[in-house]
Formats: C-alpha cells, structure tokens, sequence
C-alpha cells in the first residue's frame, strides 16, 4: 500500500487510510524532517514515513521520547526545514514545556504536530482532549474530518505555519486515523522544501517579551480562520436550531440528518479550524438560533467557547451537548448517540435501530498474548511478595504489563501513573522504608519505556539510593504499539542498522546495582527475585526475553506442547485447572468433555513454561527448543 | 466455601496456624516462607485436602481418637495410653548428639534398619535454627536430625510431597502434636476422591511440645545469646523459669535465658494449641522428669506407648539393646496429666478470646476434660 504515499499521479483516486493520508499530505508538502515516539491511533505515520524517507529526501525517526520529537523538529526549523512531529494526546501532554516555549518563540521553517486523540481510550490509560493544549499555548489547531482533509490539511498546515511563523497542532481522533475512504492526490513537489542556512540574527528563543507578539499571531490567525476554507455550513440562512460539529462529529450529523430528513431546518455548522475560533463566523449563525447542539469528541470545548461567545455577544441560546448532558461527559461519538441528540434537537423520533445479531459478546478482559513473558514475571513477582511478612508495594507503568494490574497480572500493582512515573513513584516510597514503612517496593517498566523517560528517574533513584527494585522488562520491542524501533533495538525507522544502547551497561554506569534474568527460567528468576528483594537500597533487575508475537513474527520453529491427560489432575484436589485458570495463558485451555487441561495448538508459541508450572508434570513440550 | 478461604479464614486470620505444612506439598497454592503459611493463588475447589488435614481446621478429636485406637485405652487428660516408660539411647554416641535421652532418634534408626519403615520423615536444622522438613532412608541420615530446634518447619509438606511420589510405602512420620493430629486426619479422614497415598505412613512418634517459636523471634534470640550458633535449646523444668542454649563447642558451655525475654516470642497459634503429648501417635517422646532433677532427666526421655505398634518398636528396641530403661517415678503419670491439662487449659481460654468459644476445638467438647 506504500505505492499511495509516493505516487506520483495527481488527481488519482486512492483508498486511503486517515494516517496515510497525512503521510501522504507530509510528502506532498515536501517535508525535510519527521519525528515521533509511537502512540496509538496514529503509530503508523512514522512508520510509513520511515519507509518512504529516503526516496522523497527528508530524514524521519523514531525518537527516545517526544520531547525529543518535538525539540528535534524545532531545531530543524531554525534551518527552514519542513519538521512534522507525531505524538498521541499523553505524547503531547509529555511535550507540554517545548510546546509552550515554542509557542512563545515560533518557528522559521513550518511545524506541524499531528497530535492524535484516543477517545473512550481503546488504547490509552486516559482520555484526554489535545485542543486544551492549543488553547493553552496559544497555537493554532486544525482537526479533518475525512481522509482527504487529512491529506489536504498537512501542506495547508505547513503553509499556515511559515506564514504565520508559529507552529500548527492537527488534531486526529481514533476513526480519523483508522478510518479509509477515498482519497485524490495531489501534486508531488520536485524536491523537499529547500533548506537554508541558520542566520547570524535567525532566533528561536523563548522569553518573555515574545508574549505580546504570540498572542498577535494568534490575533492574525484568528482573522484568517474566517475565511478557513475546511469551515463550513449547510442548512438555512438563518438556522434556530444548529448544530456545531468539529472532527467526526460532522460525518455523524451529516448521517442523522439525513436519516431524519431534518437537513432543510436544522442547519450544520462544521469547523475545521479549532483554535483560535472563528469568532465572526461562528456568531453569524449563532444570532437567531434558539437551540444549539455541539457534536465533539473528548471533552466540550467548542460547547464552553460557544456559549462564551454567545454570551458576549448577548445571545439566548439553549445549548446541547457532552457539557449539558445530550450527550455522554466521556466515551466516543457513535452514529447512535449523535442519531438521538439530533432528534432531539429536531424534534423527531430517530428511526428504530437495525440490530445485529442478538447474541451478546463475551465479556473478556484483557489478558497477555500466549506466551508473553510478563505472565512468568508477574506470576513470580507475586509468589515472592506473597512470603514477605507485609505485602509488597509495587508500582505499574504504561506498557504491555500494564495489564498486570487486572487478572492476567494477578493485580499486581497498587499505583500507576503516567509513562514512566513508575520509578519516581517507587522513589518516593523507597525513601519511606527508612522512616518506618515496612514494605518491600517494586516498580517496572519497559525496555522502551526505560528510554522514553525511566533515565531521569532512575538518576534520581540512584544517587538518593531509594530502597527499591526496577524491574526492566526487556522484550527488545516497543510491543503494544506494533513493534517500533527503540534504542535498544539496532535499527532506526530508516531501516538503518546503527548500534544499540544497551540497558545493563548504562544502568551499571549510573552506579546501580543491576542483575539480569530470563523470566522462562522459572526457578532460578524467582530465587534472583527474592534475594534482590532482601538487599538494601537500588536494585536493577533486567528481565530479558523477546516479546512472543516478535517470536512468532520472526517464524521460529514452534515446539508441540501438548497435555497428558492420564496425567493431568484437572480440577481436583492438587490442581483446579492451575493452567488454565490461573497461569491463565490462552494456549492453555479446557477439555470440557474429559474435564483435563489441553493445548490450544493455534494459541500456543511453545515457550513450555506452562509445563515447568503444572503441578501434575502433565505438560509436555515435544520437538526442538522451548522458546 | 472455596478450600484456601476456609483455611485463611478460619485458621490463618484467626491466627491458629502452628506451619504444620499439612495443607503445602500438595498443590501450587499454599507455601510457607520463614514460618508462615502463605497462599499464592485461591483454589476454587469447594473441598480439600488442605482444609482436611490442617489439625486447625474443626475436628472431633473424640471421634477421632476412636476410630484410631480402641476406646478403653483413651484417657482424657493424655489421649490413648498403655504405658508410661523412662528411658534412653544406649548408644552413648547417640546421645551427645541428641536432645534429652536420644530415644525418638534411637527408635528411628531401629525401625529403618529393621525395615520396619524405609523412610522417615523427620526435622533438620542448621544448628537450632531454619529447620525443614526432610523424608530420610538410611539410619545414618536419621542421626543427622538429631537435635532441638524451636522454629516450626512445615514439615508436613515434605511429607505430603514423598507420599505423592508414592516411591516409599512404610513411612515413619516424627513430628510435634500438630503435625501427628494432621498425620491422623490424613490417615482418618481422607478426601474421598485423593487417598493421598496416607496409607503408606506405617509408625507415627509424636514428640511432647509446650510451644513453638515466632521464626524471626527465636532467630533474634539466639543472635543474643548464642551468636556463632547453639546446638541445642532446651526448655527446662518450670522452676528453672528458663531456656537453655548449648552452645556445643566441646567445652560443654550453656547459655541460660530468662524465661520472661522468651514467653512473648511463643508462636501465638501455640497458645491454642489443647495437646502437649502428641495424642495421636504411637509413641509419644518427651523429656524426663523424676525425682532425681534435671542434671539428671536432661539425658532420659519419658514415652507414652499408645498403640499396638508402638508397643512392638519399644519391645524390639528392648530386645535389641537399643534402648536402656529405668522405672518412672509413681507420681510420673500424674504429673503428666496436670501438665498436659495445664496446656488444655491455656488453649480454651486462648481460642475463647480469639474465636469467642472453643474455635476449633468446639466439635471436640463432648472428649475434653474439664478445663475450667
């Protein structure tokens, strides 16, 4: 599907996902320089990016952090260079000082941050509505409503930027990023936009005089926006019921509308330009309507800027939407509850819905992938904090083994914060064991974690020598957000093999105590686990084992596990489905009509710790090596 | 009720846990680490062997007793008993390695030398202290186990592990009356479903127990008091008001303590525990107490025989020359009985303020003694 991105054949028609169209719209504007650190939904722009770097001529990677993203790309301004930066809503809160900062300085060559938002958070820990940020930092935000404004908004974005020198946020949400539909490319430029030298006088400094001239920019910006060309109206000229819709919420009211035959009285406003508000635009409409509803995802930020406007300008309105109840405070916009809120707002009954089939799904919560060396971590971690005298204090972060805190990880954790507090929040409470806690602390993160933003921590850790153990759990992948390149990986999102980093040498650097164990070694892990746990002051402990999906992408020869079912004691006394029920691995399931323990040979990467668990000795792992 | 919510609900929340290590061995739930019963996972299985065997858990010692030993033999202040005996290893050798007289070692030797038994389940410490559970097949090995130490191993666990192998089928069990209840709730009242191979456990020696120690306590103590290790401890006659270290470093030094820095370290789950005599057993070995003090009975044992079994591993250590013996004083039996109602005692106003009745004891009434 790389063709789309590159092709050089204006006009054409393309199916296009919502992140390849901005790929697409990136190398239409010619970029010279793209960074990112993957986040969920918009993880595979970088990715493709990466792929497509070197033809098109610009640089792309896979930064440590998004801090790192986003400073890199401003860096790169100073030299006129075209820098896109791709962060999810946590990655954009992580940039919150250099968005700031840069807001107040600006930019030379164009900026633009892709910032996705993940509602009703499929994949994220939280909600959270990045346009708080743009309205905070005083930065210009766009948001696209289909796949061909995503393609569009880039190089418009980058137009934006260099000729109001400021950077400019494009907001994406979940089904915008996912989302397919057709898509007409445009024009390739020749070559990337050109690059100049940095002048003597060239500045991109943060201080405090810049406020004035930012909010100026804003002011221009502002002004511009009246004449936006993604805003947008349909309906009557003078509308008493609208609805005002940014992102997705468009498409949905299109839908109701249509669905409800209420296009001719109800009008729809859909804006494009999220901040700063087209304040005059939005007014014309606003004067004269008597009921307002608000389509947006996340939070209700244009419903709180709505009825500030319409409260300057003295109007009476009844505003709608996730503020005042019409719709849900949290969750994503779904064609259902927008169908209700516009028949509410129209007056008329929605049509009945057409249901599906009437089986419900199965509840199921998240569990780790079969094989995943989590599950041997977690399952030791809680066998030896179950022998401390006061149970164990462990503390999460955001990774695959976030699914620790819920039962495929036996709940371990009591706290966790955001992608990489778990250090600094074991930190705190390690330096409480010598004022009278008695609780054994952990914390983990991951190995692409420890890049992103343990170092600090563990600086910190370190040198105050909180009584503690980090637990790096090194699967040498960026696992849940689809295998990116980290430090530790040798490769770069180029595809270049360059030398990795790795994390004993740099841990041992910083003066810690490090150990280093493979969580399949049941037996010997656990030992290591419980000794380092009695020691005093920091302890690093690596626990190495590739991520099982990595495994299997890789196509290691699988070995055959299977159940001796003479053997296994099922559910009686001595095992009560140990496999199945607690280790909880889905290659281990359940022969209903023999009531014994089995395989499931399609779930099952043969990594055999389940048959150096079974208390029967029923497991049996045939052929080759165990993973 | 799920079997590991029985047992910690009952037992181990109401601190009745004496780390037996019936209920471990037998499954990936329950474990013990440095003197506590712990649980990893909760076993959904409404019934259990843990819960079965665990001598916490309610039981009707009464019946209990009956179906074991024949009713006449039952007495209420000791349980089962058809003799009271002094005597000792005659193996001098033996004893210096020993606790008191050296007869449960002693015995033990004989009875897996004779194959009466081919292996046995016994306690190995490291000095007097982290003892374990270990299942021994060679006389030699028993002598090994030799000693005293007052931390608790869940020595069961080893138990239940070598009965599972089912590799050994005349298993000696040695243990304190805790463990011998378990054992005879094994042998008793097994699961109907999982015999647990308890038939394979052929002679039981229970051992005479006051109380144990808290795990952490006794190693604290001894850290105090015998710093490069003891080699045995000792509780002496109640007038002494005191426990013993012997350090055995040939000079035959012993480093007495104060019973008042000792009390508040017991095991507060032995504080419940209604049995000092090891009820359930066939022999059941203590320390000697006559007439001719301490400097003397310190080196004898008194044995309670109490079933036919027992009866026979005495003769043939008689016959054998295995053990010397010597005539209890006449007031030695009743003795006994005052000590051990003493502990019963202790127990029922113990499980009174922990359980608010006789806790696990309760089914039991009908068979006590009057311990009020």
């Amino acid at each position: 599907m790389e063709w789309t991105m590159t092709l050089d054949a204006p006009g054409k028609v393309c199916l296009m996902q919502g992140n390849e169209a901005v790929v697409r719209g990136a190398v239409e504007a010619g970029i010279n320089f793209a960074a990112s650190y993957p986040g969920s939904p918009s993880s595979q722009i970088l990715g493709m990016l990466g792929k497509i770097a070197r033809e098109r001529g610009f640089y792309a990677q896979w930064a440590t952090n998004e801090v790192c993203a986003l400073e890199a790309c401003i860096g790169t301004s100073l030299a006129n260079a075209r820098s896109i930066c791709i962060v999810k809503q946590n990655g954009l809160l992580c940039t919150a000082d250099a968005l700031h900062c840069g807001a107040q300085h600006g930019v030379k060559g164009g900026l633009v941050i892709v910032t996705s938002d993940d509602p009703s958070a499929h994949s994220s820990t939280n909600e959270f509505d990045s346009r708080f940020m743009a309205m905070s930092a005083d930065l210009p935000m766009l948001e696209p409503t289909t796949m061909q404004e995503a393609k569009d908004m880039v190089p418009y974005a980058f137009e934006l930027s260099e000729k109001y020198r400021q950077m400019v946020l494009l907001r994406l949400t979940t089904r915008v990023c996912h989302g397919r539909s057709n898509v007409t490319l445009g024009p390739l430029p020749e070559a990337p936009h050109p690059l100049k030298a940095v002048g003597e006088w060239d500045r991109l400094v943060c201080v405090s005089y810049r406020h004035t001239p930012m909010l100026e920019t804003l002011d221009s910006l502002q002004e511009a926006f009246e004449e936006c060309p993604y805003n947008r109206y349909a309906g009557p000229e003078a509308p008493k019921k609208l609805i005002v819709a940014g992102g997705t919420g468009r498409l949905y009211a299109e839908e109701a509308l249509h669905r409800l035959d209420a296009g001719g009285e109800v009008g729809l406003l859909s804006l494009a330009s999220l901040w700063p508000l087209p304040e005059k635009l939005i007014a014309r409409y606003l004067r004269g309507a008597e009921e307002v509803l608000i389509l947006e995802e996340v939070d209700p930020f244009l419903e709180r800027n709505l009825q500030a406007i319409a409260g300057k300008h003295g109007f009476s309105i009844r505003f709608a939407g996730r503020g005042d109840g019409a719709l849900p405070r949290v969750g994503e916009l779904t064609p259902e509850l927008v169908l209700a809120a516009v028949a509410g707002l129209a007056g008329k009954t929605p049509p009945a819905r057409k249901r599906g089939a009437e089986e419900p799904l199965l509840e199921r919560e998240l569990n780790f992938c079969a094989g995943c060396p989590h599950r041997a971590t977690f399952h030791l971690l809680r066998r030896v904090l179950r022998r401390e005298k006061n149970p164990g204090i462990v503390v999460g972060d955001i990774g695959c083994y976030i699914m620790s805190s819920q039962e495929a990880g036996h709940y371990a954790y009591q706290a966790c914060n955001c992608m990489g507090s778990g250090i600094n929040l074991a930190e705190g409470l390690g330096q409480l064991t010598a004022y009278g806690l008695d609780q054994k602390v952990v914390t983990m993160c991951g190995d692409s974690t420890f890049y992103h933003s343990i170092l600090p921590g563990l600086v910190n850790a370190r040198y105050h020598d909180s009584n503690m153990l980090l637990m790096v759990l090194d699967n040498s992948a960026t696992a849940m957000t689809g295998f990116q390149p980290h430090p530790g990986t040798g490769v770069t999102a180029m595809g270049d093999n360059v030398a990795p980093m790795e994390i004993r040498p740099i841990c041992e650097a910083m003066g810690c105590k490090v150990a280093e164990a493979d969580p399949f070694d049941v037996d010997a892990t656990e030992a290591l686990m419980a000794r380092l746990l009695q020691e005093p002051g920091l302890k690093v402990l690596i626990l190495r084992q590739p991520c099982a999906t990595l495994k299997s992408k890789q196509g290691r020869a699988k070995v055959r596990v299977r159940v001796d079912q003479d053997k296994c004691f099922g559910d009686g006394c001595g095992c009560d489905k140990f496999c199945s029920r607690v280790w909880g691995c889905p290659g281990n399931s359940w022969d209903f009509t023999k009531n014994k323990a089995v395989i499931d040979p399609v779930s099952c990467v043969g990594c055999g710790v389940c048959a150096k668990l079974c208390p029967a000795g029923a497991i049996v792992v045939e052929g080759g090596d165990e993973a | 009720m799920l079997s590991t919510y029985a047992l910690d609900s009952q037992v181990l929340q109401k601190g009745l846990c004496t780390n037996c290590g019936a209920c471990q061995g037998l499954c990936p739930y329950w474990d013990s680490h440095r003197g506590r019963t712990l649980c990893y996972y909760d076993c959904e299985r409404a019934d259990g062997r843990c819960q079965r065997f665990c001598p916490r858990m309610p039981t009707d010692l009464g019946a209990l007793a009956r179906k074991a030993f024949p009713g006449e033999t039952i007495l209420p202040e000791l349980g089962p008993f058809r003799a009271l005996y002094l005597a000792r290893a005659a193996d001098a050798s033996l004893r210096a390695g020993a606790q008191h007289g050296g007869v449960v070692t002693a015995l033990t030797e004989l009875a897996l030398r004779e194959g009466l038994i081919d292996g046995a389940l016994l306690t190995r410490a490291q000095g007097t202290l982290e003892p374990s559970g270990v299942v021994v097949t060679e006389a030699a090995e028993a002598r090994s186990c030799s000693g005293s130490s007052f931390q608790i191993p869940p020595s069961l666990a080893a138990l239940n592990r070598a009965l599972r192998e089912d590799r050994l089928h005349s298993l000696g069990v040695v243990g304190t009356p805790c463990k011998t209840l378990a054992v005879y709730k094994m042998r008793c009242d097994p699961l109907p479903e999982n015999d647990n191979h308890a038939g394979n456990i052929k002679l039981v020696i229970g051992l005479f127990c006051g109380w144990g120690m808290d795990w952490d306590g006794m190693e604290a103590l001894t850290g105090r008091y015998a710093a490069s290790g003891a080699a045995h401890v000792d509780i002496l006659p109640s007038k002494y008001h005191s426990l013993e270290f012997a350090l055995g470093d040939g000079a035959g030094t012993v480093v007495p303590v104060d019973l008042d820095e000792v009390l508040p370290l017991v095991r507060p789950a032995c504080r419940a525990c209604a049995d000092m005599t090891a009820e359930f057993a066939d022999l059941s070995v203590g320390g000697a107490r006559s007439a001719d003090g301490w400097e003397t009975d310190k080196h004898w044992n008194q044995i309670i025989v109490r079933s036919r079994t027992g009866e026979e591993l005495l003769e043939l250590a008689r016959s054998r020359g295995v053990l010397e013996f010597r005539d209890p004083p006449d007031t030695a039996l009743d003795k006994l009985k005052q000590a051990s109602l003493g502990k019963k005692r202790t127990a029922v106003r113990t499980l009174r303020a922990l359980c608010g009745g006789l806790g696990y004891l309760a089914p039991s009434a009908g068979a006590l003694p009057d311990c009020d």
